[in-house]
């Protein structure tokens, strides 16, 4: 035998047969097909012992369950949050926004671990020690405290009537600033108009136990107080095969609410407070509304005013009302007719697509409606909440000695975020030096993003409190961790609209990141830092033993910690009782004239001072539910459309940024492309415009810009473009940056009228074809 | 054509030998490589003597790897576990591992254990099914693992990063349970019992 080439492909082959005889190469194949099941990137939690801990979401309201799996090496992690089905508002349900908030739990792209300082000129972030960071804003507080200038530094936070809130309210004023701010909501807009009317601050809608609605212009199943609760109520009014109760929904464009009602009410935008006047006025002369009302106060004319009767009949004509709303005047006169002949009709205002505030002569008008209804205290109507028993955090604090920014030429105290913004930048009557940002991610937020972007910019010194890397993270001088709601302690009071007093406490279920601390730990070190009044303002030694005080009418704190919320636990139903001047329901509100009065200098001409609050209808309107046209109907040829939001609950829900799962669930009319901004307009609108489905367009206003792709909607109102809510982040890591456009960054802020606060509910615009 | 022949070069039957040389070879390089490339070791963290500690208990396996209260079995046990009888300050024994013990106990610190049984993720494994359920003895699937003196070192695949006992340490990874657990001797079990063998069974 021969060692030749014949050989040796003989011995080759053997040995290639040989290896596919053993388990080489099968084995490698399997394990290949295994290989390629294992994602890196899908969390896979460790094994262990599952328990369900109760909580609530202070941002959307809903009574949660955190399944959390108790890991050998890695200890607990949540790995899912459900609903509780015991949390009497929300029984159970979630909304996307609570789903997927471990998407933002867990993200160690954007969660703040430890203290950072950013040098401004290169951008540069650098980790320092929480004593360090302490040591930077206390010493810059207590600079600007020793040389008279505490007013000159500013705080905003999210809820001023959380704890957390509650202490950077003491905080700033035992430091001697009078510029505080919070997020607005509709729940402010509420109170004054429930003060103003009923002397009730907290009003809520019945909606569980209604069965006619009639909803002015607000996303009830897009975003409307605690969204499940509402979600809730709408799947009670469904049945088979008859629906129990008779939904209208009355806007500018076919929402998901329009959508799911048994009527709509196309109506022009900014119109829905007049039709809810028009509505008024035709039960009057219908004879169809409740006696009862004509006990009130301002009925008829009162001190040589107009009374409420007198202006309807004077300045609402049925007639003109439906040809300005643009609404069939037959099918509002018998929708109206129906809603007074229902035993359970509410009437419901409420924040608007643009997730603004409202305004508040609109939720005046709505109550006097309710009131004709003669709704008041009666089930499936308008129901008082009981005030929640929650103690203050200490004494009464000395009053800055310095005017706020804002609002100080208003007869009551307004929370106005953008005015003290816009004074602020103008600094008139004085700049900022030092800015808190307490959670709220402003700069996304705004309202107005553009002038939050700027104040961050311009103010020497900004320090963010926030469990993310957001948008206002990355602007500020100094950025303080804090904890998830997951992580932390914390409380949320009750949501917009409840029937009844609902308070929600979370508490520390997992590990906090690294070296987070709860916002509430923060303000409290940084009063013990600053010492003196600020530390004698806060007496506490950490946030939970601040709870534990604020709710000890609630009992047990452990208890209720485990609980997670206390609820009132019905409706007030019965007689309403009216805590105004005249002891009665006031059409014409007293306790508005008094203070407007009051803050004119009394012997000031009344209708001049109203005028200067906005009220363009004067003395003789201004404190009666009445209509006023909107500010943006007033922007001129050059923003000849009207701009409004479209909101939805996948796309946001409360100052919490919009999550990976909620972006992968969007359709492609609101993000196309995987990262375009969709606006909806009409085609008819488009057509005047020479505008095509697919085009680029910039939709500009005064206050900004954004640029998306145009779709084309037949139930979008002509004249008007809908721009999707809550994205165009430039932070939250791949899968939710850059993902469209802010429709905030668009926006124009304005004062409402009399109440002062910020709205920005229609906003003036041009939109035009752009290259893209 | 005599030329031809001639020209011919006589071949031996014996170089067909070479065939089978190399196949055979080339078997033997292919099952010795096999877990050599494959496998790697990973040490535990301390060595743990189960026939001791199955001496001390009542309960059998049962004693440490117990149910919790939900159904759910607890797997391997923690720290809290372990602190039942270790729980003063002095070690109950004078190996090195017991002080190695002593450490993560003093400190509370969960014991990384290597999980020799860990099945893969997508799989979804009770115990309560075929432990209380069913009847079946821990060993029909983990051996003889718990009268072991001392922790064999733990393999694993270095493509999947699963553990070498589920494919078994058989050179072909035919052999079934205790030796190996892939799917198809869960099939195998369920198919000889009668037991629903849908993928939904335990791929969840």
């Amino acid at each position: 035998m021969d060692w030749d080439r014949r050989t040796f492909v003989k011995f080759a082959v053997g040995a290639v047969l040989g290896v596919h005889a053993s388990p080489l190469i099968p084995k490698f194949m399997d394990d290949t097909a295994i290989w390629t099941q294992n994602w890196n990137w899908v969390p896979v939690p460790e094994d262990g012992a599952v328990a369900y801990a109760k909580t609530v979401n202070p941002h959307t309201g809903t009574g949660a369950m955190a399944k959390l799996i108790d890991g050998r090496v890695e200890g607990l992690r949540a790995i899912r949050v459900e609903g509780n089905p015991d949390h009497p508002l929300s029984r159970g349900g979630v909304v996307p926004a609570d789903a997927s908030a471990l998407q933002l739990l867990y993200n160690n792209e954007t969660r703040v671990a430890k203290p950072l300082l950013r040098n401004r000129a290169t951008g540069v972030m650098t980790q320092i020690t929480w004593p360090q960071a302490l040591d930077l804003v206390g010493g810059n507080l207590a600079e600007l405290a020793q040389k008279g200038q505490a007013h000159q530094a500013a705080a905003l936070g999210t809820d001023p009537s959380s704890t957390t809130g509650q202490m950077l309210m003491r905080l700033m004023q035992a430091l001697g600033s009078p510029n505080v701010a919070f997020t607005p909501t509709p729940r402010e807009t509420m109170a004054l108009a429930g003060l103003f009317m009923t002397g009730q601050p907290f009003l809520g809608f019945d909606l569980a136990n209604a069965n006619f609605i009639v909803s002015f212009g607000t996303p009830l199943l897009e975003g409307f107080g605690a969204p499940v609760a509402v979600r809730k109520a709408f799947a009670g009014w469904r049945g088979y095969p008859k629906n129990q109760a008779y939904l209208v929904q009355i806007e500018p464009r076919a929402s998901v609410t329009a959508s799911q009602a048994d009527q709509w009410i196309a109506c022009k935008p900014g119109s829905e407070g007049a039709v809810a006047l028009a509505m008024c006025r035709i039960m009057i002369e219908e004879g169809v509304y409740d006696r009862a009302v004509e006990s009130a106060y301002g009925w008829n004319d009162v001190d040589g005013m107009m009374g409420f009767k007198s202006y309807l009949m004077k300045s609402i004509d049925r007639a003109k009302v439906a040809s300005l709303a643009g609404v069939s005047l037959p099918k509002l006169v018998k929708m109206t007719l129906a809603f007074a002949k229902a035993d359970r009709a509410v009437a419901v205002c409420g924040p608007g697509n643009s997730g603004d505030p409202g305004r508040l002569y609109d939720f005046m008008s709505v109550l006097a409606l309710n009131a004709l209804k003669g709704n008041l205290g009666k089930p499936g109507g308008v129901v008082a909440q009981q005030p929640l028993p929650l103690k203050s955090l200490g004494g009464a604090l000395p009053e800055p000695k310095q005017p706020p920014l804002a609002g100080s030429d208003r007869p009551f105290s307004v929370n106005n975020v953008h005015d003290l913004a816009e004074a602020a930048l103008a600094g008139k009557p004085y700049g900022l030096k030092t800015l808190i940002l307490c959670g709220g991610n402003f700069v996304f937020n705004g309202p107005q993003a553009n002038l939050m972007h700027d104040l961050a910019r311009k103010t020497p010194f900004v320090v963010a409190i926030t469990p993310y890397m957001d948008e206002s993270a990355a602007m500020a001088d100094l950025v303080l961790p804090s904890t998830h709601w997951l992580e932390g302690w914390g409380d949320s009071t009750t949501s917009f609209g409840s029937p009844v007093a609902c308070y929600g406490l979370h508490r520390p279920l997992v590990k906090a990141v690294a070296e987070a601390k709860d916002a509430g730990d923060t303000l409290l070190a940084l009063a013990q830092r600053l010492g003196g009044p600020a530390a004698a303002a806060l007496p506490y030694k950490n946030l939970a033993e601040a709870l534990a005080k604020r709710s000890q009418a609630m009992g047990d704190f452990k208890k209720l910690a485990e609980t997670s919320y206390w609820a009132q636990k019905r409706p007030a139903y019965g007689q309403m009782r009216f805590n105004t001047p005249s002891g009665r329901l006031e059409l014409f509100s007293r306790t508005l004239r008094q203070l407007v009065s009051k803050g004119a200098g009394g012997g000031q001409d009344l209708d001049k001072a109203v005028r200067a609050l906005g009220v363009k209808g004067g003395a003789q309107a201004a404190f009666l539910p009445h209509w006023e046209e909107p500010a943006a109907y007033a922007e001129g040829a050059a923003y000849p459309l009207i701009m409004q939001a479209a909101p939805s609950l996948r796309t946001t829900w409360g100052d919490e940024a919009i999550t990976p799962y909620m972006v992968k669930i969007l359709p492609d009319t609101v993000l196309a492309n995987a990262d375009k901004l969709v606006v909806e307009m009409n085609p008819a609108t488009a057509r005047d415009l020479h505008l095509y489905a697919g085009d680029m367009v910039l939709v500009e206003s005064s206050a900004g810009s954004l640029t998306a792709k145009l779709t084309l909607y037949a139930g979008a109102a002509p004249g008007m473009v809908f721009v999707p809510l809550g994205l165009g982040h430039q932070a939250f890591g791949f899968q939710v940056a850059k993902k469209g456009m802010n429709f905030n960054r668009a926006v124009k802020v304005t004062s409402d009228p009399m109440s002062g606060m910020p709205i920005w509910e229609l906003t003036g615009v041009s939109v035009k074809k752009v290259r893209g | 054509m005599a030329t031809h022949q001639q020209g011919k070069k006589q071949r031996s039957r014996a170089d067909w030998l070479l065939l089978v040389v190399g196949l055979i070879l080339g078997s033997a390089f292919g099952f010795w490589i096999t877990p050599t490339i494959l496998y790697a070791e990973k040490p535990q963290p301390l060595q743990f003597n189960h026939k001791l500690h199955m001496e001390q208990v009542d309960n059998g396996c049962k004693s440490c790897h117990k149910f919790r209260e939900d159904g759910s079995f607890s797997g391997i046990p923690g720290i809290k576990s372990c602190k039942n009888c270790h729980s003063g300050d002095e070690p109950l024994g004078n190996t090195p591992a017991e002080k190695e013990f002593m450490k993560f106990l003093k400190a509370d610190k969960p014991i990384p254990w290597q999980v020799y049984a860990r099945q893969a993720d997508n799989v979804f494994f009770s115990h309560a099914a075929h432990a209380e359920n069913a009847g079946l003895e821990c060993t029909r699937c983990h051996g003889k693992h718990g009268e072991s003196d001392k922790l064999r070192p733990y393999e694993y695949n270095r493509l999947t990063g699963y553990s070498r006992d589920i494919w078994g340490r058989g050179p072909i990874g035919l052999a079934g349970p205790p030796d190996r657990m892939k799917m198809d001797d869960c099939a195998k079990c369920h198919r000889d019992n009668g037991v629903n063998q849908a993928c939904f069974v335990c791929h969840k």
